[in-house]
């Protein structure tokens, strides 16, 4: 259970850097009209309370009886420009389905004046060992916006050996922190695992960027275990191919585009374009299909990132 | 109709009593933090299980469209280990305040000693310095004389009597608890506590006012089913069905919502299951067709 050794050093230096003092600011700022009177006099006094110095349990009492002054099924619901500024205090960070809660016990993490010293990690650990599940999935937010994200790569790890699914999407989607310092094995079971779970691979910050042949043949693996109990392939699975393995993966795609639901079979002809296959496409656009022609359009014209999986029939759309 | 169990240890029943429950209508359930049929040895065997009650199981009853609260405490058997019991009354705090926790309970007296006093006393405090519900256990034997008992150090250490739920009444008691001013739960177990033939009697008697019906299902010979059978069971002797409503739902809301642990607003709407985004094989369902958008039936 110890650390693993990160795969790219290079990139803990951008976790580095970011500016504490702004992030909270944005906290405060975030919060500021979304709470009731009574909320916001709650979380003055906490953020006192954290700033003046508490003891351990302390911490975690008060970031329990945040669940009185804000429900766990309000979201943040915060705005574009909101959205937008968060990126750039954090490259990935997207709050766009974070709670209200989650969002008031940031603020709270936010008032401590430790988070870059070990005292936080302490404090963090002390945490997890009384939190219930909304607790987790707060801390896997907020965990990646702290300095020095590599002290937290066991406990960020750990959070996707959960089986209750939201606290495992909490780390695994719409976090920047998988992608930046998961080292290998470790970013691929969880890749492999959202599957399972049926969580939204297209979610996984940065997922395109860490492609490999091993995470595809274990993603062809799993085709072919699900092709043999006759079930159903999940359509994010092909999300995991991109170009490699291709004497494998092509004649399973094809077969996809031929045979799977309506869902599976657009999802193919997305994998297909991620394959680079130009001659296949063309061809599929001109056999002119009403579902799978304006498809192979987009992938022939480049549109087959991991955002184009979002739109796939039956899908919500990216901004709900 | 739908249901409200506000005594039920999910912990020891299966999915299939989760199904079932489900299916007869029980919307939302309590799970009493209480002992596991044999004593535990260590802190950390009580802090998984607190641990247990607030994340596992309340995820395995969402998958069912049950919403799950529980309560912490240390329970009346186990005060009698005392340096063990200190070690847990030490960290209590830590799970006493969370989301969902919507008491301190079950505490009270089994044997009635001193040392079961002393445990009872510091949660009454601790419930009553940050205002919170207290769920009672009342005793199997000289169960009269410990109800009254519960109440007076109840009432002694501040808790307000409408904060104040004591459980497993019976004829005998069912009196004594109304005239404090506290709620009087009552248990279905099939042979012993009270069965659902002389519950409608009571609720016949008393009225509904202040009544809780629960089913304290746990590992034992227990029904998980015994609120819906019971508000059944009522129906069919033509209790009025507003005095059914009240007694298997909306009195346990009334009681245990004061805790502001209860999110009524999305309790009285109707939840619709969709195990196909929140369920896959390394979760609990394993490989079978995902239930969709199949609402509880009410």
């Amino acid at each position: 259970m110890g650390t693993l050794d990160e795969s790219d050093p290079g990139k803990a230096s951008t976790c580095a850097e970011v500016d504490v003092e702004q992030i909270g600011k944005f906290f405060c700022a975030l919060l500021d009209g979304r709470l009731s009177p009574s909320a916001a006099e709650y979380v003055d006094q906490a953020a006192a309370e954290i700033i003046a110095g508490v003891d351990l349990k302390r911490m975690g009492m008060l970031f329990a009886l945040a669940s009185r002054h804000a429900r766990d099924r309000v979201l943040l619901d915060p705005s574009e420009e909101e959205l937008t500024l968060a990126a750039k205090l954090v490259p990935g960070w997207n709050p766009e389905r974070w709670g209200l809660l989650e969002t008031l016990r940031a603020r709270l993490w936010f008032a401590r004046q430790d988070l870059d010293q070990a005292s936080c990690v302490e404090a963090v650990e002390a945490l997890f060992a009384h939190a219930d599940e909304g607790e987790c999935r707060a801390l896997y937010r907020i965990l990646p916006l702290l300095p020095d994200g590599l002290r937290f790569q066991w406990r960020m790890q750990e959070g996707c050996r959960t089986n209750i699914v939201t606290v495992f999407e909490a780390v695994a989607c719409d976090n920047p922190y998988p992608a930046r310092h998961f080292e290998d094995v470790g970013w691929r079971q969880m890749a492999i695992k959202a599957l399972f779970l049926g969580s939204p691979l297209w979610r996984v910050h940065g997922l395109d960027g860490r492609l490999d042949e091993e995470l595809a043949r274990m993603a062809l693996d799993l085709v072919e275990e699900r092709s043999s109990a006759g079930r159903p392939i999940p359509a994010d699975l092909w999300l995991c191919v991109g170009p490699f393995e291709q004497s494998r993966a092509l004649p399973l795609i094809a077969r996809e585009v031929d045979h799977g639901t309506e869902e599976g079979r657009c999802a193919g002809i997305l994998a297909l374009g991620r394959a680079l296959q130009e001659g296949r496409l063309e061809a599929l656009i001109r056999a002119q299909d009403p579902l799978l022609s304006p498809w192979a359009q987009a992938a022939q014209d480049g549109d087959c990132s991991q955002a184009a999986f979002s739109r796939l029939p039956g899908r919500e759309a990216p901004n709900q | 109709m739908r249901f409200f169990d506000p005594h039920i240890h999910c912990s020891s029943r299966t999915t299939d009593d989760l199904a079932a429950m489900a299916e007869a209508g029980i919307r939302a359930v309590i799970e009493p933090a209480f002992w596991l049929g044999q004593p535990r040895t260590t802190l950390g065997a009580f802090t998984d299980y607190f641990s247990s009650i607030l994340g596992w199981e309340r995820f395995r009853a969402s998958q069912f469209g049950i919403s799950h609260y529980c309560t912490i405490g240390l329970n009346s058997k186990e005060a009698n280990d005392e340096g063990l019991a200190r070690e847990v009354l030490e960290i209590l705090p830590s799970y006493a305040l969370k989301e969902g926790v919507v008491a301190i309970g079950e505490i009270g007296y089994d044997e009635i000693t001193p040392a079961e006093e002393r445990a009872y006393e510091a949660q009454l405090n601790f419930a009553a310095e940050n205002d919170m519900v207290v769920m009672v256990h009342s005793p199997h034997r000289d169960k009269k004389r410990g109800i009254q008992r519960s109440i007076d150090v109840a009432i002694n250490c501040g808790i307000p009597m409408n904060k104040l739920v004591i459980d497993h009444n019976n004829e005998e008691t069912v009196k004594d608890v109304l005239d404090s001013g506290a709620w009087a739960a009552f248990t279905i177990y099939p042979h012993t506590k009270m069965g659902s033939a002389r519950m409608c009697e009571v609720v016949k008697q008393y009225g509904p006012d202040r009544i809780i019906v629960d089913s304290s299902a746990d590992w034992g010979i227990s029904d998980p089913l015994a609120v819906p059978r019971t508000g059944a069971l009522m129906l069919e002797k033509g209790i009025d069905p507003e005095i059914v409503r009240l007694t298997t739902w909306q009195n346990a809301i009334d009681a245990y919502a004061q805790s502001g642990q209860i999110d009524v607003e999305a309790l009285e709407g109707s939840l619709e299951v969709d195990q196909r985004e929140l369920f896959g094989d390394s979760s609990i369902l394993r490989g079978q067709e995902p239930r969709v958008d199949t609402p509880v039936i009410n």
